[in-house]
């Protein structure tokens, strides 16, 4: 009836892991993924400026605008890990602000170095995150509502802090930091924040939590029943985000040797991770990427950035390119639409099922 | 059908009190604490002119306008965060045109289709390519935000006419701001809308569970598409009534806008996940919070208290309604974010096989 | 933080792996007077199934017999509400599906739950991911070989990277039972695994099953194909209506034997209708409707006044059909609607010209869980309620709602109750009101009687009677074989996406459906 004529006991053909084709199937699943498009991306963006603006290609300025990135970066890094398990957090620019302005009102009037502001820097952010994350959780507010209220509350307690003043004299040894290099021209706010995101992925490929972010975010249902403990992978999720995002502060800290009520928030840096991470190849649906593609995003854009300031395009119209880059990210990525993305449309096509022929029925 | 006899003939609004009723209840019980405290607290509330006063609605008219649109979207399950940034993007429109020297009140028109047409192309984007709304307005509320400081140059515009100036911001009419009887007409509007015409009830069917809607024959796209329009027009119309309210605008008031239309409309008992509440209720929820910012900046507290204190009553206000969501047997936000894709079937439809 | 629930002991080598497996003993797991309702309805009534080990034990019956349900309970997914679980002749209180794996018990679905966007090779460990040195630490090179080890004992040829969306149906099977060995399971369960697959992927499973015979598993299985179920099946259990109706063991199992203990004997207590059509005109024609891997080459026409059955298997494509034809699903093919062809088809305009379609899945996309009885009744005729200019007038719409609630015998407290607080029959009844109000020309309803109390139904075959006598072409698609036998005028059999034969009239009898559904060409 269904083709299972003859009762012949079939050998399973025992599987021969394909060591062969294993190189192959890597080489081809990395060039599917966005990192190295990015990569290439970038690259062009940067020799089309150098042909436009010589100037653009010294080492002075490519330091700059990697170091210039490194905020981003970092921040970037950060918000990574609440758009794993499916959620988003519009609070991290004040985050990043008050970690950034509290360590450095320490560091002005106390003198206190930044290895002792490290670790009050990720308290702030663990801790501002995870009420972030409690609300998501417990109160199971959505995280957009969620951080866009926490975002009014934490954008108010920054200004507060800074009242009329400013952090704008930091001790010595945050100069160094800011301009001191370990090589010369790889500065160390880049080594600083490629650290940062070797650690992030690490953390992400070779840890339980890291593994169960992704299990959670892409079948929350499964993962429950494979004895993951949602709730708690999903409050830690937040915390995780703050966490980062406080570092960033210290980072933000460092880059611009000071620090003020707005903080964060007037570099739009909300906006900005998030656009980040989309374009970075993480999808907001859960349970995919990474943190290299938001890393690389990062660089991207602010490279992209300057190019268009080289260019003589009116600087008050690039956050509009970065809105519309944003958008195309959105619509190109297969991902993040339900069933049609632009190029599903564009080459028309659509999934085919097998087709499982029908069967004549035996007589 | 057995109801009793005398239930046949009642009429809705006599029948027994439904959650969103209850919810519409504690919020006049509220509104009217709220003035109470007032009447004690502010002298010369009642008769205080400007700013201060009861009528003071100059400041926050603006905002309440921005949440009868927003509402429209939220009533579909959809999010617009581009909102505040459409008003402020509006405004420039209006203010740049008018200081090229076109009529004002030709540059209100053309703002007002602008803010129109924004809305409808984000609704098609999301609804053709079957985005998130989320994304795609938060895209939005990007590009809007940077073409709002693009397009406004050295100059922000100001020193509109006087008419306009008086006719949509400070005038008034026996003693009723003007402002006041826009945000009536826009209110009984958006009232209609919702709870009387055929398009609100599709909006309203579409929200509470989508797949069903389209199976009874509603349009969802369209409906959703319209959604959008009527929140970017809404947005328009504050951009411009914010322009004759300061006599200028900037690019910088519009955004910070959409934390306060958002918490308007979960505080009037609108679902944030689409279907439940009633337009009543943002009005009243509108009040409550105008009349709070006017009492605190009263106070003295500062606009970044005011700002904070709405963030708090955002997640308060959502905290409880999930808490007597979920004594009520409603499903609770968390079970649909869950699977948030279609809801999961109530207990007791059966298995198959 | 324990997010895992459990370490596994090392997997290093072939025979470590398999001796995990086969080192926990062999079992019999028994259910025993197992009783299961879900709302209203019935699903297993004093169900008694023994899974012996070294034994390859088929469930077997039609849509709704319990089966799957039975499983579902085995392995912790459903609690019972009476009855108990013997594992070993140990009683298993309150099992879940954690539970149920620990324990040794694993079920395949039907449907695949696998993460798509992890690797075949997390995929396998996921809860319980083999530890390096330092206790959060994930070692993947221990992953791997495990992983390599498991899949060839399952005969998956896959490159572990992949994520598992990239994998085929089959391939997404056989990793449920590399993780069901990787959980050191040896009772395992497949819920119907065939039906997606092809012959040659079919084989391959079978091939699995009798290995894992071989090694002492318990296996359970569960299939409608009867030459497969005769063939792999050493042990057969017929469910019938929630209770088990006979065993067989495989010597003496016969198709027939199966097929009269599947479809039962029982006579059809209401009496046919025998209506007079010859006069009537076509309303409904549908060409060669075809959509790819779902149906294909779909042809009838319905007649005023006729009822004609769908009778089919879960999966034959019967909804898809109607869905099709409703405006839902993209298909090739032609309908005509009185005469009149309907090319771009959307449930609005389907609607307004006449054609209505009961979904059979109410909860989902039937039904406005929060709203009240009232809007519910009249969603589909939204744009048709009576209005000032653009103000409806919600007097009269209430009295519409009403007259049409008594028309089906809705009952409920008022029309303002929120429609999740009323039975699944009340439910159902309010559905039927809400698609009379339409008016249609053509109804096609879909499981018209799932999920409904037995009260109900009746109430509901009388519905469909009177809508019929009315003049209405309805299209009846349904599991249970008796209600086509006396409702329908014809019945057309569907197999596999295809029109396999039509029945008419007194020829409509449970043992003919029945056979017909399972793809037994016409003796």
């Amino acid at each position: 009836m269904s083709g299972i004529a003859s009762p012949v006991e079939h050998q399973v053909i025992p599987a021969q892991p394909r060591r062969r084709d294993s190189r192959r199937s890597a080489a081809l699943r990395l060039a599917r993924r966005r990192e190295p498009l990015l990569v290439v991306m970038t690259l062009a963006v940067f020799f089309l400026t150098t042909a436009l603006e010589p100037s653009f290609d010294t080492s002075g300025n490519i330091n700059f605008m990697l170091e210039s990135a490194m905020p981003l970066a970092v921040l970037a890094v950060g918000q990574t890990m609440v758009c794993l398990v499916r959620g988003i957090d519009v609070s991290v620019a004040p985050i990043l602000g008050i970690a950034a302005v509290s360590t450095g009102f320490l560091a002005q009037d106390d003198g206190s170095s930044y290895v002792l502001m490290l670790p009050l820097a990720l308290a702030i952010g663990a801790g501002l995150g995870l009420v972030n994350g409690l609300f998501v959780t417990y109160a199971r507010i959505p995280p957009i509502i969620t951080t866009l209220g926490t975002l009014s509350v934490y954008g108010g307690i920054e200004l507060s802090l800074v009242g009329s003043s400013a952090v704008q004299t930091l001790p010595n040894s945050y100069a160094t930091l800011n301009t001191g290099t370990i090589l010369p021209d790889i500065s160390y706010l880049l080594v600083i924040g490629v650290v940062v995101m070797i650690l992030a992925a690490l953390f992400l490929w070779r840890t339980t939590i890291g593994r169960a972010l992704y299990a959670v975010g892409n079948n929350v249902e499964a993962a429950f029943r494979a004895g993951i403990r949602v709730n708690a992978v999903l409050v830690s999720a937040y915390a995780l985000t703050g966490l980062i995002a406080g570092l960033a502060g210290l980072v933000y800290l460092v880059y611009y040797r000071g620090a003020e009520g707005g903080s964060g928030i007037t570099e739009n840096l909300n906006l900005l991770s998030i656009a980040a991470v989309l374009i970075g190849g993480t999808t907001l649906t859960g349970g995919k990427g990474g943190v290299v593609g938001p890393f690389l995003a990062s660089i991207f854009i602010t490279v992209a950035d300057e190019a268009v300031l080289v260019a003589g395009v009116n600087p008050d119209w690039q956050p509009a390119g970065v809105g519309v880059l944003l958008l195309l990210a959105i619509m190109l990525d297969r991902n993040q639409s339900g069933r049609r993305s632009l190029r599903e449309v564009l080459l028309a096509r659509h999934p085919k099922l097998p087709l499982t022929p029908p069967s004549e029925a035996t007589p | 059908m057995s109801t009793l006899p005398h239930e046949r003939a009642r009429p809705r609004s006599l029948r027994r009190l439904d959650a969103d009723q209850r919810w519409l209840a504690a919020l006049v019980g509220i509104l009217i604490a709220e003035l109470l405290f007032f009447n004690f607290s502010i002298s010369g509330f009642w008769s205080g002119s400007g700013s201060s006063g009861w009528l003071g609605t100059e400041t926050f008219t603006y905002t309440s306008i921005i949440a009868l649109g927003v509402m429209f979207v939220i009533f579909t399950g959809d999010i617009d965060l581009s909102v505040g940034a459409l008003a402020g993007f509006s405004g420039i429109v209006m203010g740049e045109l008018h200081l090229g020297g076109m009529n004002i009140w030709l540059a209100v028109v053309i703002a007002l289709l602008v803010s129109a047409a924004v809305g409808v192309l984000q609704g098609l984007i999301i609804t053709f390519f079957k985005l998130e709304s989320l994304l795609v307005t938060l895209a939005g509320q990007f590009i809007l935000g940077a073409s709002s400081v693009a397009y406004e140059g050295a100059v922000p515009p100001s020193s509109f006419p006087h008419h306009f100036v008086r006719l949509l911001g400070t005038g008034t009419v026996v003693g009723v701001p003007n402002q006041l009887i826009i945000f009536a007409v826009l209110a009984l509007l958006s009232v209609l809308i919702v709870h009387r015409t055929r398009f609100g009830r599709q909006l309203v069917l579409v929200g509470h569970n989508r797949d069903a809607a389209a199976y009874t024959g509603v349009r969802v796209s369209l409906t959703r598409v319209r959604a959008f329009t009527l929140s970017g027009l809404f947005a328009g119309i504050a951009g411009v009534i914010i322009a004759a309210t300061f006599n200028s605008v900037t690019d910088y008031i519009g955004t910070p806008l959409l934390l306060p239309a958002i918490t308007a409309v979960v505080l009037g008992g609108v679902n944030i996940f689409g279907g439940g509440g009633r337009v009543p209720g943002v009005i009243i929820a509108t009040f409550i919070l105008g009349l709070l910012t006017i009492g605190l900046l009263d106070d003295g507290v500062g606009n970044n208290a005011t700002s904070m204190a709405t963030g708090v009553l955002l997640l308060v206000a959502l905290t409880v309604k999930g808490v007597m969501d979920r004594r009520l047997g409603l499903p609770s936000l968390g079970d649909r974010l869950r699977g948030r894709f279609p809801p999961a079937p109530p207990a007791g439809s059966p298995e198959v096989t | 933080m324990n997010l895992t629930a459990r370490r596994p002991r090392s997997h290093g080598s072939v025979e470590a792996a398999l001796g995990d497996a086969a080192e926990r003993p062999a079992v019999r797991y028994e259910a025993r007077h197992i009783k299961k309702a879900f709302g209203g309805a019935l699903a297993l009534d004093d169900v008694s199934v023994t899974f012996q080990p070294g034994e390859i034990h088929t469930l077997c019956g039609e849509n709704g017999a319990g089966k799957s349900t039975l499983l579902k309970v085995m392995a912790g997914i459903h609690q019972p509400d009476a009855g108990e679980i013997l594992l070993g002749g140990e009683p298993q209180q309150a099992l879940t599906p954690r539970a149920a794996q620990l324990h040794g018990i694993y079920l395949v679905p039907q449907e695949p739950t696998l993460m798509s966007t992890l690797s075949a090779l997390e995929n396998l460990f996921v809860g319980i991911l083999p530890r390096g040195r330092l206790p959060f630490a994930v070692d993947w090179k221990r992953m791997e070989r495990s992983a390599g080890e498991f899949f060839a004992q399952v005969g998956l040829e896959v490159d572990p990277r992949e994520p598992a969306s990239a994998l085929s149906i089959a391939q997404q099977q056989l990793l449920e039972c590399a993780r069901a060995l990787a959980h050191r399971c040896n009772i395992i369960f497949f819920d119907e695994p065939t039906s997606p697959l092809t012959a040659r992927e079919a084989d391959v499973l079978f091939a699995l099953m009798r290995q894992l015979r071989e090694r002492d598993f318990t296996v359970g299985f569960i299939s409608h194909r009867l030459d497969e179920v005769l063939e792999i099946s050493d042990r057969i259990t017929v469910l019938r209506d929630a209770r088990v109706v006979t065993e067989l063991e495989h010597h003496e199992a016969t198709r027939e034997k199966l097929v009269s203990a599947m479809v039962g004997h029982d006579i059809a207590v209401r009496q046919r209708r025998h209506r007079n059509l010859s006069s009537a005109e076509t309303v409904l024609e549908v060409q060669a409707l075809s959509e790819p891997a779902r149906f294909s080459d779909v042809s009838f026409a319905v007649r005023r006044g006729e009822v004609l059955g769908l009778a089919g298997l879960v999966g034959s494509g019967r909804t898809e059909i109607a869905e099709a034809i409703f405006g839902l699903r993209p298909a090739s093919g032609s309908v005509i609607l009185a005469g009149k062809p309907l090319s771009h088809r959307s449930p609005a305009s389907l609607i307004d010209a006449g054609l209505i379609y009961l979904s059979e899945d109410r909860g989902r996309n039937g039904i406005f869980a929060e709203v009240d009885l009232e809007r519910n009744i009249t969603a589909a005729i939204v744009p048709r309620l009576p209005r000032h200019g653009p103000l409806l007038r919600p007097g009269t719409e209430y009295e519409i709602a009403e007259q049409a609630s008594q028309r089906t015998r809705v009952v409920a407290r008022s029309l303002s109750a929120s429609i999740k607080s009323l039975s699944g029959g009340n439910q159902q009844r309010a559905m039927f009101s809400r698609w009379l109000l339409a008016e249609p020309k053509v109804a096609i309803f879909d499981e018209p009687t799932r999920g409904v109390d037995v009260g109900a139904k009746d109430d509901i075959y009388e519905i469909i009677d009177e809508i019929s006598d009315t003049g209405v072409a309805v299209l009846m698609i349904s599991s249970e074989l008796d209600e086509l036998v006396f409702l329908c005028d014809r019945v057309l059999a569907i197999y596999e996406g295809r029109v396999v034969a039509e029945v008419v009239g007194d020829d409509i009898t449970l043992t003919r459906l029945g056979t017909l559904i399972v793809g037994v060409r016409d003796p």
